[in-house]
């Protein structure tokens, strides 16, 4: 290996990131490979633990677990399991040591948030500490660290989602992508052992369970379907065990214990669950209700009874999942296990009975997914990649129709980026606005689903029920994010909706936070906007020399000397001792932008032209031909997205 | 938006293979998927991604032999229903009795029965999609520019009647999914 050398200039470096319910993981890719960088605690696995200190300072990893017991409402493990979700989950009415604080109003109710005594702090604060941490040790080894791919489970919802990304911006990480953990694993298999085929994922971790079928073939990684819970884990196996330890102990109703018990009780559970890998009984020594010490048996057979309905639960998922993929167990090329909780005996045998077939593991279940996750960082940070990942839509997306039930516009794993389109009408006389409620979820009733955005079309003409017509168009792009669109047919009236879910945090309050974290605030806001800028106009820069230099055939007369002008003015722009703003910068990133739009959809129907190459010359023919006409699509297009 | 087979660069036809298919699929996103093109322009970016998601649209509805037949029906300039034919009675009288078969499995929790009736349903679609492959073949090529095909054209109806059973089959298997998923 060649010797690092200190270089200022050194290329920011992307980095994966697997933000887990019991430990997180931050890899990069060195020399083609994955790599895990050695966190604070000296290893790779960082618990995903965070501390709240006396004096506001904030511990994280090994050295907040051992506060687990002596300060356990202080102390928060398992976070992940409280993303995006409010006072009312049923998340928080299970065993556990956390103190919540009590909703003052109806808008404090969309976030749990922990009550530290003397303050209280949200799921995405604590994450972001996790992330924070992860960010340092990776910038303390790399120099300079570029944007991050963070795994979320694929069964996450889009509220989850969210709040997964407002960690991320809270701890000054730009994101790239949210990547499906399943789907991460699957490419550190795939990269690693080059070999093709169709694949079930089973992911238990410790606090959520995926399961995805996955084809590989000439290195595009297609997920067929995923499915999964995001409240089931080995946490789940932990309290099982705890309940009865805590009975044994005298604790009639286990969720009375004081909250120190409960997390002494925890934490011997956990370590009980690991050692009956190895062996078929412990013995647990504990303090009994009242005085005394009392010592309790556990049998392997006794554990594997009580974790027997949390496997059903996941076998029932995998079984669906394989039927959304038009498959059969006997169809797939191989089983791949991930996720800690896989090292439990009975959860390995369990997985060999559901498939029929023996699972793999050869790659550390506690890594892979850090190890997808940067790879995935690094080819996306080139174009020349060789393997594309084909993601699906974990959930389905719809629209609450009268009477309250769903009306399913994009269902479930459904490839994206992908668009949809449904139309509805009136059921009133004279009825000139359309309420519409997005929902994501598979339940009938829009109730039981999540809800994502209420938005209302105004201004439609009064007509009789059912003559007036609504066009609802669902937009996912590559980061599963929805846009919808909604359009009046007779008049043509429309508008169109970022579908963010509201799952409590508003953008003000994650501002709020980011300025409140920075010492000179307002100020360091400007100068970070202005070194985006100049990334960004940097890269587009270089995208368009590139661009010029393959394809400068495909512009139109008079395109290019606009072009090259504009793209002068740019790089003065972004010259070290240049004067201008962020503002400017971004003005001229936007000109170019839209000087090379008619170009760059020119460019890529020769992309779209060479991919058919000597496949199907009759329809290639047509397609090119149809392309000519790609200004007037554009023209089009922007109109109808004005 | 374009028709799915033109926008994947296929002829059109209802005997697709699924192969063929998802092979397409993974060429045209290679080429246009955003993730290929992450380091570009805005510009280039979003036309990647307008394409790639037309691709995958057009994917969803040719994967599916429903929607497929819909787009043939419609690059031939007539309705994928029957104007003025009701739907064949028999076939009413059949279906409804088969959903009370299949409620009686719900109310038992007969997961024997239940995958009887599945695979009895299974085997059907699977014979439909034959005939509707063979009532489709002497509708196509699509000549450029020809009159439409006449909605009264025999192959027409007969294709119409197909996909009619077909998605009668299908919202019976669909009910069959769910079911399982409650058991």
């Amino acid at each position: 290996m060649l010797l690092d050398i200190f270089d200022p200039k050194a290329a920011p470096k992307p980095i994966g990131i697997d933000l887990g319910t019991t430990h997180s993981v931050v890899a990069h890719v060195r020399d083609g490979r994955p790599v895990a960088i050695t966190t604070c605690d000296g290893g790779p696995l960082l618990p995903s633990v965070v501390h709240y200190g006396d004096h506001g300072q904030v511990l994280v990893g090994r050295t907040a677990e051992s506060y687990r017991e002596r300060d356990p409402e202080r102390t928060i493990a398992s976070v992940k399991r409280f993303m995006g979700r409010g006072a009312g989950d049923a998340q928080l009415q299970a065993l556990g040591t956390y103190k919540f604080a009590v909703p003052r109003s109806v808008e404090e109710a969309k976030v749990v948030q922990f009550d530290l005594g003397t303050e209280s702090r949200s799921a995405v604060e604590v994450s972001a500490e996790i992330l924070k941490s992860l960010k340092q040790s990776a910038t303390e080894q790399l120099r300079s660290v570029g944007g991050a791919v963070i795994t979320v489970p694929a069964y996450f919802d889009d509220a989850q989602r969210q709040a997964t990304r407002d960690a991320a911006r809270l701890a000054g990480i730009d994101v790239l992508r949210l990547l499906n953990e399943p789907t991460a694993a699957a490419l550190a298999y795939g990269l690693e052992t080059k070999s093709s085929g169709t694949f079930a994922i089973y992911d238990l971790g410790g606090g959520t369970f995926d399961i995805t079928i996955l084809h590989l073939e000439d290195g595009v990684f297609q997920v067929k379907s995923t499915g999964g819970d995001s409240a089931l884990g080995g946490d789940d196996m932990d309290r099982a065990i705890a309940e009865t330890l805590l009975r044994g102990m005298g604790f009639d109703v286990p969720a009375q214990a004081p909250k120190a018990v409960i997390g002494l009780v925890l934490a011997a559970a956990r370590e009980a669950k690991h050692r009956l890998t190895d062996v078929e009984r412990v013995v647990v020594e504990l303090p009994k209700n009242g005085g005394g010490d009392v010592s309790l048996n556990i049998e392997r057979s006794e554990f594997e009874a009580w974790i027997a309905p949390l496997l059903e639960r996941t076998g029932r998922a995998a079984r669906r999942a394989l039927r959304d993929a038009g498959l059969v167990a006997a169809g797939l090329d191989g089983v791949i296990l991930v996720g800690g909780a896989t090292r439990v005996p009975r959860v390995r045998s369990y997985v060999g009975e559901l498939f029929g077939r023996e699972p793999l593991s050869d790659i550390d279940p506690d890594l892979v997914v850090a190890y997808g996750a940067a790879l995935q960082a690094d080819q996306l940070g080139r174009d020349s990649g060789e393997t594309l990942l084909l993601d699906v839509l974990p959930l389905s997306l719809g629209v609450e129709t009268m009477g309250g039930a769903v009306d399913r516009i994009l269902p479930r794993n459904t490839t994206i980026p992908v668009g949809a389109k449904a139309t509805f009408t009136t059921y009133a006389d004279n009825q000139t606005g359309f309420e519409l409620h997005i929902v994501q979820g598979e339940r009938d009733l829009a109730r039981d689903c999540r809800s994502l955005a209420h938005f209302t079309l105004k201004g439609i003409p009064p007509l009789p029920a059912g003559h007036a017509r609504l066009e609802v168009s669902f937009h996912v792009d590559e980061n599963s994010l929805l846009k919808v669109k909604a359009r009046e047919l007779g008049t043509g009236v429309e508008q169109e909706v970022e579908v963010k879910p509201s799952y409590g945090l508003s953008d003000e309050q994650v501002e709020q936070m980011l300025i409140d974290a920075l010492d000179h605030g307002e100020e360091d806001f400007e100068l970070r906007r202005l070194a985006e800028g100049r990334v960004e106009a940097a890269r587009v820069i270089a995208a368009t020399n590139k661009a010029l230099g393959a394809d400068a055939d495909l512009l139109a007369a008079g395109e290019e000397v606009e072009i090259r002008r504009t793209l002068t003015l740019l790089d003065q722009a972004i010259l070290p001792n240049s004067p201008a703003t962020a503002s400017r910068i971004q003005a001229l990133t936007q000109t170019l932008d839209d000087l090379t739009h008619a170009w760059a959809g020119r460019r890529m129907d020769r992309a779209f032209a060479s991919a058919l190459a000597g496949q199907d010359l009759t329809s290639v023919a047509s397609r090119v031909e149809h392309a000519r006409g790609v200004d007037a699509h554009l023209e089009e297009h922007k109109k109808s997205s004005a | 938006m374009a028709n799915p087979f033109e926008t994947l660069g296929l002829v059109p036809t209802f005997a697709l293979e699924a192969a063929v298919l998802e092979q397409r699929q993974r060429d045209l996103n290679r080429a246009l998927h955003p993730d290929r093109h992450a380091q570009k322009s805005a510009a280039e970016r979003r036309v990647a991604l307008s394409r790639s998601m037309d691709v995958n649209q057009a994917y969803r509805s040719l994967r599916d032999p429903t929607s497929r037949a819909e787009a043939l029906f419609e690059l031939l300039g007539v309705d994928s229903l029957a104007e003025r034919t009701a739907t064949d009675p028999t076939l009413l009288g059949e279906m409804l009795e088969q959903r009370e078969l299949l409620d009686e499995v719900r109310r038992n929790k007969d997961a024997t029965r239940l995958a009887t009736l599945k695979a009895n349903m299974i085997a059907r679609e699977g014979e439909l999609v034959t005939e509707l492959g063979s009532a489709f073949d002497p509708l196509l090529p699509v000549g450029t520019g020809a009159v439409p095909t006449s909605s009264r054209d025999p192959h027409v109806l007969s294709a119409q009647r197909l996909l009619t059973e077909l998605r009668y089959v299908r919202r019976f298997t669909e009910e069959v999914a769910a079911i399982e998923d409650e058991l």
